[in-house]
């Protein structure tokens, strides 16, 4: 099991989530995942990090909550 | 910021820019008629002068911005991709400017010259506009209350051309129809089929993502938009010729009014809980937009219920009012202020690289002069609205909504013109890194 690093991104302002989550990439070690929770789909965000060799996988929580876990293909 | 990171999936900026930036000026238009007509504009809504001002509004400010906004809308926020982005912004563009002049020339004029040319051109372009985001809107792989609520909204918008093509085609080839009847499924088309269920699409997405509420709850977003297209549909059926069911039309019409009303409270509801307590201009013109709604829907029911509304020519003013300057406007302006810095921002990343730090999006439209532009909407709003009792107040209401547009085309130009200025700089930063 990998270990994630977490990103709540659901008390932010857009576009601070995707910010943070494009800077956690920078450094993000090969293996580990990053977790980021949302109330919505981040479109923006799937386009760039396909076009950039990660993979992610979504799922919604009951309460609206979207974890998006992402990690280097 | 990023190494490498590409962000091309999002349109050229000039594809939304250009709709934005052309929505206010009709919006003025709408003004100086009112200035032009003085109280006559209030007459009765079958006055070309009346016909005319419903479609700048309509058609010249809100269907220009709710199109430019909903071309950007879909790949960036729905995964959705547009067939020929470019081409479909430039007919869609032309379309949409050209045919609300024609339009409005032809209801003022009279002339049937104007219908004639007027109902192929915008059948074609926004036909195919419609078509094409249809299309995007059922081959996207994403899902949700969005993209459902999304393709009812556009069979809304289609439903209204073709209402409206018939309808101008009457005017243009003196054909017999029922113009009545057809009109007001026409304007209920275009106000709830096809505007409001668009507003509750984007609500849904962008109220808890920008104002931070809680995301909606799901008895509404799975029910909204299907149970107002339903009744909105049975509704038109009951003006069919031939079959007049008054009873079963004011219950429809009420029943109609009950969701949006529900749609309204529960985002009232959202933004008074939402978790961070900050009060942007945004917050306020949808805070102003889902209070007018309220009061359109219980406007609605009374006007139903009582019979001798129907002779009450204020009415229709009031209803338009309240939707059109009451609820469509002012959230469309919230939605521009927080869509024109966002694509600035995101655009600007693809000039960025690491090290390079791009401007935030509060330095796109400074927010005091975002206030401003609120508080004249307001102003409009009141003068307006009280111009249907005092017709006299149609004057100083028009010049409150000219300078509502004029402020709002300003600050959009300021974003543009910052968008123009901050990318210079981004590249010149990087053409010295590289020198150096």
């Amino acid at each position: 099991m990998s270990e994630e690093r977490v990103i709540d991104g659901r008390g932010l302002m857009p576009p601070e989530p995707m910010e943070l989550t494009l800077t956690a990439l920078d450094t993000l070690p090969d293996g580990k995942e990053l977790l980021l929770l949302l109330y919505v789909e981040p479109h923006p965000l799937y386009g760039i990090l396909k076009r950039n060799g990660y993979t992610h996988r979504s799922q919604s929580r009951p309460d609206g909550t979207v974890e998006i876990h992402i990690k280097k293909a | 910021m990023q190494p490498g990171l590409s962000f091309e999936q999002a349109p050229p900026i000039s594809v939304p820019f250009r709709f934005f930036l052309t929505a206010p000026l009709f919006g003025m238009a709408a003004g100086l008629l009112l200035l032009w007509q003085g109280p006559e504009a209030f007459v009765s809504r079958w006055s070309s002068v009346a016909l005319a001002l419903t479609h700048l509004l309509a058609v010249g400010f809100m269907l220009q911005a709710m199109c430019g906004a909903l071309l950007q809308m879909l790949p960036v926020a729905a995964g959705a991709n547009i067939w020929q982005p470019r081409l479909v912004t430039q007919f869609t563009h032309a379309g949409l400017t050209i045919g609300t002049l024609l339009l409005v020339a032809g209801f003022l004029s009279e002339m049937a010259i104007f219908f004639r040319i007027a109902v192929p051109f915008m059948t074609i372009s926004l036909g195919a506009f419609a078509l094409i985001v249809l299309i995007a809107l059922f081959r996207t792989p994403a899902q949700g209350p969005t993209i459902i609520s999304l393709r009812i909204a556009v069979f809304g918008l289609v439903v209204t051309i073709v209402l409206g093509a018939t309808l101008a085609s009457g005017f243009g080839w003196q054909l017999a129809l029922p113009l009545t009847e057809l009109t007001h499924v026409h304007a209920a088309w275009g106000l709830g089929g096809w505007s409001l269920l668009l507003v509750a699409s984007v609500a849904y997405l962008v109220v808890p993502m920008f104002q931070l509420t809680l995301p909606y709850p799901v008895w509404l977003t799975r029910s909204f938009s299907v149970t107002l297209f339903f009744l909105l549909t049975a509704w038109s059926l009951t003006w069919l010729p031939l079959q007049r069911p008054d009873g079963l039309q004011v219950a429809l019409a009420c029943a109609a009014a009950l969701p949006a009303m529900a749609f309204a409270a529960v985002t009232l509801r959202l933004q008074a809980q939402r978790r961070r307590k900050v009060t942007d201009p945004t917050l306020l013109f949808w805070r102003l937009a889902m209070s007018a709604l309220v009061v359109a829907a219980v406007a609605v029911v009374l006007q139903q219920l009582n019979p001798g509304a129907e002779d009450y020519a204020g009415a229709p003013f009031l209803l338009g009012v309240l939707l059109m300057v009451g609820v469509f406007m002012p959230v469309i302006s919230g939605m521009l202020y927080k869509i024109m810095p966002f694509l600035n921002w995101l655009h600007l990343q693809k000039i960025g690289k690491p090290g390079l730090v791009v401007p935030n999006m509060r330095q796109m439209i400074s927010e005091p002069r975002m206030m401003m532009q609120f508080k004249l909407h307001l102003a409009a709003l009141v003068l307006l609205l009280g111009a249907v009792p005092l017709p006299w107040l149609v004057y100083p209401g028009g010049v409150a909504l000219i300078a509502s547009c004029v402020w709002l085309e300003w600050n959009l130009i300021v974003a543009t013109r910052n968008f123009a200025r901050f990318s210079r700089e981004l590249e010149e930063r990087l053409a010295q890194e590289q020198a150096g």
